[in-house]
């Protein structure tokens, strides 16, 4: 099964430029917790609604002032939407993570795969993805 | 298998007073993110690294002295140390989550079960609760 069948497409995105209140704000709104930071059509990094509390709201930064560049993070796990579900999960576990942002094969962002998506096809792949990862409770 | 054999125990907890930084702050050293919102012996809600992120900065709260208590979640989902971890897993699954707060017959809290905790007792339980939950990507 490829990864486009089951991944959770169009994705919302946010600039580097933006304020970590903007990226707050459009989690909060969207009912989401990550966004893909994009400058122009290119994947730069990744902000979640932790890296914000973490690194905005426990450190007395103005969300107000600090951009997204400035608390997302750079490295992007990412896999293509016509890779094999195996294959994304086999990322997964590898790098310890629960979500990859997918590409299509021109490096445009298709959706996101994220364990959730994965359990709706199988559990045991699920699982095995979340033994791997380290939780935070 | 009962839940006590697989929960995680020693949790934190925090006071409804405490400002939304110092939570933030106590979230990010223990490395959690969630704990439990206690006056007294009194359960009174549930914060969250998400609500720290999304509540705390999207609706522009004062972080150093609006407190807790303004952005928690009230409406706490709990079950018993004692219960059999199927029954845990579709309480999770019918609120649509994926960790529960464990209160022991006292009603204190005795810890959290999470998916994390309950793919060690049953991996099928642990991705019908993953495909169940409601996707925050």
């Amino acid at each position: 099964m490829k990864v486009q069948e089951v991944m959770t497409p169009k994705v919302e995105t946010i600039a580097p430029s933006n304020t970590a209140k903007e990226a707050a704000r459009k989690m909060h709104d969207l009912h989401i917790g990550s966004l893909p930071v994009v400058d122009g059509d290119q994947l730069v990094g990744i902000i979640t609604d932790r890296d914000i509390c973490v690194r905005v709201t426990a450190t007395g930064r103005d969300a107000t002032m600090t951009r997204v560049k400035e608390v997302m993070g750079k490295a992007v796990e990412t896999c293509f939407e016509d890779q094999d579900i195996n294959d994304a999960a086999k990322r997964m576990i590898d790098h310890h993570i629960r979500r990859l942002v997918v590409l299509n094969r021109d490096n445009g962002i298709s959706g996101f795969l994220s364990v959730d998506n994965i359990a709706s096809k199988s559990h045991e792949l699920a699982s095995s993805i979340l033994e791997a990862t380290i939780p935070i409770h | 298998m009962k839940v006590q054999e697989l929960m995680t125990t020693h949790v934190e907890s925090i006071k409804p007073d405490l400002y939304l930084r110092a939570a933030a702050r106590k979230m990010k050293e223990l490395g959690v993110g969630a704990l439990p919102v206690i006056d007294g012996d009194r359960v009174l809600g549930i914060i969250t690294d998400r609500d720290l992120a999304c509540f705390a900065i999207a609706m522009g709260h004062d972080l150093n002295s609006d407190p807790v208590s303004k952005v928690m979640t009230r409406e706490v989902i709990t079950c018993k140390a004692d219960q059999d971890i199927d029954e845990a897993a579709r309480i999770m699954i019918e609120h649509h989550i994926r960790r529960l707060l464990v209160l022991d017959n006292n009603k204190g809290v005795a810890g959290f079960f999470s998916v994390d905790d309950l793919v060690r007792g049953s991996r099928e339980l642990a991705g019908a609760v993953l495909e169940a939950a409601t996707p925050v990507h």
